[in-house]
């Protein structure tokens, strides 16, 4: 039984690829055409999929779309119906992209891939809900999704057993977080659907003095349910999302390239505070009514691993699950996971351990790629290899790290990574210097050793895929200053020695040689662009910044 | 002087090397690849062209398959890969390897296929003339383009409209590629066809040029050609593997170069080419698998090296009456 899950024509398009219950293979499109978020069809990642689980098209029972078209358009035309004459201007703009592929999926699945069945749709938060609680270890679990907006729903909860989901409320659009926290975002200068994180870490450098004003802008209810005061927000009329009102209350927007100001700083600590706070409401309601111990969270607004770690500190919950690709791309995942588990009854046996799903390259390819661009490189095995990096990384050098299947969903978790020393107070400066040219505000992650993770950071979980905050103890914050942002967290990511050995063993040999079983993790990107997915990019990413070791499989080159 | 890049040499005006040593080719090829013009070919686009024919009639595609490793895995793909009903098709013009054909034999009767066999002497003749003639023409070229022919022309008899080759993604030109690299080649090879073969009444239907094949084909035929291993991974040692294992498949003693073509005029064609131009379709082909990282520089010239001598050729000429002596 083979079932292909697209998600697509919005933004990260993803498929994926469940054969027999498992999952095969899974990747966002972007990696493959290079285009950051892509919306495109994923045409790359399907012929990725399939060639992984090696069928053809032919071979598939099933393809699974990540919500449900007509659906969403319904709730398009509403609003804008509802907010013309200023809409009309934006609906003229998007009307073409949905007559011409959206509205007619089946055409589209048959044009592109030759798959003449009809295609099964998934209501988008549904895709997100089933996309953790199906594949997390939980054989029960209470569920709550949130993002921008699916079809109407924006939010929801409910809750898993076995292979059914039930969807206990809906919130719906415009009533929204995600699109509440994607306009602040906004306002604040940067990209929509990619400056997200980057609010989450200007948020710690502010104090939440506008967050009554966030709470008098929305109302939340003790039942978990809000609404939004539309007066300030203007998502239909396509220039900005927020409204003159909006400007009123909070300030001139910054644009861009202007100055990050302490009143920036405390918008993004209220917007933050107002999210945990409103989260962790709904969380408890969610709670109430369930009586489960465990949570699944999915959707983008849970990319936001302070908010998720506020979640289960201050719930009633025990444990959480998230999947690496909350976002959109593991909608792909998560109608896959329905069609196989929920509507065709089969029990399920697959838990997402890790998130190496992606394309690996063999030995050969990367050395005829490296001999073809008449690179110098050296061969190491294994053991000299992780001894002689873990030194360099000791030594300050700043590393590109690419080894095996790329990850799935948004974070580098030691497969396409750039590795540095943690333990350099200046190591942050230097990677935004000489590679990644982030906000100086933003942090980097660690990547622990699981069995150490206890004895460096606090936490009541910690995440295998870097979406749980957690706050460094307090005798460990001069250990590690690079990866301890300025409010104390860190975006912590454990290795396990059974989900990724190579890893696990550098860090290892990292912590032989310094005392320190962490290492900064950041994604293998340069600003703007996907992360890393062939040693091709790798090699080009090297070139074009002042990483000073690439590490491509047993293969090392140097600058 | 080769290229720096890729196998090809200085081969003016076809082939230049720019001051760095990289030749025209291989800059061509960068620059769209910078623009993103490169059109990588996706495994569903052949899907969907095989979908189009499947079980449409008797067979439903005609496999070209001459025993050698990359035709045999093509025949292989399309029964076992994509559940297509194929009739295979060798061409023997009296000059292929007995070995391959126990290579092709062993393949159908494991694959449970039907399989036409066509020997034919047509092509002897074609052979002494370019020999006699003095020629630049590349026997290759020559015989690519009645083989091609006489495939539409067969498919067409049994109703086939769809042709499926071994052609390697060097084999075969992409969207904005111009083929500059064969221009010199494929100008002999029109010009001796036109004015040498045409003027024998038994010759007169032969095509100038594989375009012309295509174009008769569209227009006669409307059959289409596709190759599996365009949008497949194509690792030299897998395939082997999965050849001897599923299908017995043996290497040639000889082969040029190493496990590829086994036709023995092959040799003639590439020591005439050498002669002639300095390099052959092979350079082409393994200079173009160089670009798109399946092949290094290094392995390109291993398998390129010429392995036999003129007297060997001769021994081969001699069989069709001719010599290369003077």
């Amino acid at each position: 039984m083979n079932i292909l899950g697209v998600s697509c024509f919005y933004h990260d398009s993803a498929a994926c690829l469940i054969k027999d219950g498992n999952v095969i293979a899974a990747a966002s499109e972007e990696r493959f055409n290079r285009q950051k978020n892509s919306s495109a069809f994923p045409s790359n990642a399907i012929n990725f999929c399939l060639q992984t689980g090696d069928i053809t098209v032919n071979d598939i029972d099933y393809i699974g779309f990540y919500e449900k078209p007509f659906l969403k358009f319904y709730r398009v035309i509403l609003n804008h119906l509802q907010a013309y004459p200023f809409s009309l201007k934006n609906f003229m703009d998007i009307l073409p992209s949905w007559l011409q592929d959206r509205l007619i999926m089946p055409l589209v699945f048959k044009k592109e891939l030759g798959f003449s069945k009809d295609p099964l749709f998934i209501k988008h938060h549904l895709s997100h809900a089933a996309s953790s609680f199906l594949v997390s270890p939980f054989g029960e679990a209470a569920i709550l999704t949130a993002d921008g907006v699916g079809e109407w729903a924006t939010l929801t909860f409910g809750f898993g057993k076995g292979n059914d989901i039930k969807i206990i409320q809906e919130m719906h659009y415009p009533d929204s977080f995600g699109l509440l926290y994607t306009a602040v975002t906004t306002y604040l200068g940067f990209e929509a659907l990619e400056g997200e994180g980057t609010v989450m870490g200007l948020a710690a450098y502010g104090k939440p003095t506008y967050l009554d004003k966030f709470k008098d802008m929305v109302l939340v209810k003790s039942d978990g349910s809000f609404k939004i005061n539309q007066a300030f927000f203007g998502f239909n009329r396509g220039s900005r999302m927020y409204s003159n009102r909006f400007i009123k209350t909070f300030g001139k927007e910054r644009k861009p390239l202007d100055k990050v100001e302490e009143r920036h700083c405390d918008i993004a600590a209220s917007l933050q505070r107002f999210i945990e706070e409103s989260l962790v409401i709904i969380a408890r309601n969610l709670y109430n009514y369930t009586k489960m111990e465990k949570l699944c969270l999915a959707g983008g607004l849970f990319l936001n691993c302070v908010a998720n770690a506020k979640i289960l500190e201050e719930t009633p919950f025990k444990q959480v699950f998230i999947q690496p690709a909350a976002g959109d791309s593991g909608g792909a995942l998560g109608a896959a996971s329905y069609i196989y588990h929920t509507l065709l009854g089969n029990s399920r046996k697959f838990i997402l351990q890790n998130a190496y799903l992606g394309p690996s390259f063999s030995s050969n390819q990367i050395k005829r790629m490296l001999i073809n661009h008449q690179i110098d490189y050296r061969e190491l095995d294994e053991l000299r290899l992780i001894k002689y990096v873990a030194r360099r990384i000791s030594e300050g050098k700043i590393i590109g790290w690419f080894q095996g299947r790329m990850e799935f969903g948004p974070r580098a978790l030691g497969n396409r990574s750039i590795l540095a020393d943690p333990r350099n107070p200046n190591m942050k400066e230097l990677l935004n210097a000489k590679v990644k040219n982030r906000e100086p505000f933003r942090p980097y992650a660690p990547a622990v050793l699981e069995e150490r993770a206890a004895d460096f950071f606090k936490a009541k979980q910690f995440s295998p895929f870097m979406l749980l905050a957690t706050n460094v103890k307090d005798d460990k914050k001069k250990a590690i200053p690079a990866v301890t942002h300025i409010d104390g967290t860190a975006r912590v990511q454990i290795v396990s020695k059974s989900t990724n050995p190579r890893f696990w063993n550098l860090i290892s040999e990292f912590e032989n040689m310094t005392g320190i079983p962490v290492l900064i993790n950041t994604s293998f990107n340069l600003k703007g662009e996907p992360i890393v997915c062939s040693p091709e990019d790798a090699l080009t990413d090297f070139k074009r910044s002042q990483m000073d070791i690439l590490v491509l499989e047993n293969y090392i080159l140097e600058k | 002087m080769l290229c720096k890049k890729c196998v090809l040499p200085e081969a003016k005006p076809d082939i230049v090397l720019s001051a760095d040593g990289i030749c025209n080719i291989c800059i061509d090829f960068e620059k769209r690849k910078t623009l993103k013009q490169d059109n990588v070919i996706l495994e569903s686009e052949v899907i969907k062209v095989l979908n189009k024919y499947r079980a449409k009639g008797r067979h439903d595609c005609l496999v070209m398959c001459s025993g050698g490793k990359d035709s045999t895995l093509a025949l292989y793909y399309m029964k076992k890969r994509y559940r297509m009903n194929p009739l295979a098709f060798t061409f023997d013009h009296g000059f292929e390897n007995e070995e391959a054909l126990v290579n092709i034999k062993k393949a159908v009767n494991i694959l449970g296929l039907d399989w036409v066999y066509y020997k034919s002497n047509f092509m002897k003749d074609v052979f002494a003339k370019i020999i006699e003639s003095k020629t630049q023409a590349p026997i290759c070229h020559v015989c690519a383009i009645w083989y091609l022919w006489f495939t539409h022309e067969l498919a067409a008899r049994f109703n086939i409209p769809l042709i499926v080759a071994g052609w390697t993604k060097g084999q075969s030109l992409h969207k904005g590629e111009t083929g500059a690299e064969y221009n010199t080649m494929s100008a002999a090879t029109s010009d001796f066809i036109a004015n040498c073969l045409h003027k024998d009444p038994k010759y007169r239907d032969f095509p100038r040029s594989i375009k012309e094949v295509l174009a008769r084909s569209r227009k006669k035929f409307k059959t289409e050609a596709i190759s599996p291993h365009w949008v497949l991974p194509y690792e030299p040692d897998r395939i082997k593997e999965i050849l001897e294992a599923e299908l017995g498949w043996r290497p040639t003693k000889l082969s040029y170069p190493l496990n590829s073509t086994n036709c023995i005029m092959n040799f003639v064609s590439v020591y005439l080419c050498m002669k002639n131009f300095g390099f052959t379709h092979y350079h082409i082909e393994m200079s173009k698998l160089i670009r798109l990282g399946e092949l290094t520089r290094e392995e390109a010239l291993k398998l390129l090296e010429i392995n036999f001598d003129e007297k060997f050729i001769n021994t081969i000429v001699n069989k069709i009456g001719c010599s290369l002596k003077g």
